[in-house]
């Protein structure tokens, strides 16, 4: 009997969920979500995309990015290169990954000759793989 | 007299709301982050070991963008945004339609990104580039 006496339930002192350590539970998530986001690494130059309602997203390894703003300059990695150069950067992304898809960041008012020569350089190269990025906007 | 300080208990900054501010911001700054999510128009350019093909005439639909940015589809003018049913009624009456985008290089690049997008809203999977005019 005597035994049964100590499993008797405690009629003083609440059970507690210990909550001060619940604090740093919460900003060891925060800092870790913030040391964690990979924000874009290229910077790129200011255009303006054109707007389209069929847009498809790629994976973002698969891609190569060529920035051209309205005044047909061309960059890419950042540095603004020249029409024939683009033939050996593409060339050497694509020999790291055959399946490169080459994405144009190009204004809408750049004139279609620019796009033009670039696409015929890509083609040089065997960099068939092409996507004219654009701003999503649903149709109707 | 009234204004002795007291002399017990020690003075404590309340810390149970604490977790509630750290969650607050956590959800803020996971709401509020955009992902760059980056979408576009894909397409397959010809390689160079592509020979010309012919086509059948009446397998083609010749979309030309002329400078000006007026769109054609085989002669006939066309508001860009009428291309979707334009675009799909060719496809019902023959599948085997193949899209043929002439630009002219003096012709903005955000024309033939909205003629492209038309056609891919048309469910068109059959789609070529070229250059027009004097390119």
């Amino acid at each position: 009997m005597a035994r049964k006496e100590k499993f008797k339930r405690g009629a003083k002192g609440f059970s507690k969920v210990p909550t001060s350590s619940m604090a740093d539970i919460a900003f060891l998530l925060l800092v870790f979500f913030m040391t964690t986001t990979i924000f874009r690494m290229e910077d790129g130059l200011p255009v303006e995309l054109p707007k389209a309602a069929a847009t498809k997203q790629f994976p973002r390894e698969k891609l190569a990015h060529i920035w051209v703003d309205a005044r047909g300059q061309i960059s890419i990695n950042d540095k603004l290169v020249d029409v024939r150069s683009i033939q050996s950067l593409i060339l050497r992304r694509l020999q790291l990954n055959p399946a490169l898809v080459v994405a144009f960041n190009a204004d809408k008012k750049v004139s279609y000759k620019i796009m033009s020569d670039v696409m015929e350089e890509l083609k040089q190269v065997n960099a068939t793989k092409v996507s004219f990025n654009a701003d999503y906007e649903p149709r109707r | 007299m009234k204004i002795r300080k007291k002399g017990k208990g020690e003075p404590e900054i309340p810390n149970a709301s604490m977790s509630d501010v750290a969650f607050l911001l956590l959800i803020f700054f996971l709401v509020t982050t955009i992902f760059n999510v980056e979408k576009g128009l894909d397409i397959v350019l010809p390689n160079l070991g592509t020979s010309p093909k012919r086509i059948a005439k009446q397998n083609l639909c010749e979309i030309k963008i002329a400078a000006s940015g007026r769109v054609t589809v085989d002669g006939v003018e066309t508001a860009v945004r009428g291309l979707e049913d334009v675009i799909r009624r060719r496809l019902i009456e023959n599948d085997k339609t193949i899209c043929v985008i002439e630009t002219h290089p003096a012709s903005y690049y955000g024309i033939m990104v909205d003629v492209l997008d038309e056609l891919k809203l048309a469910e068109a999977t059959k789609i070529t580039l070229r250059t027009g005019g004097g390119g």
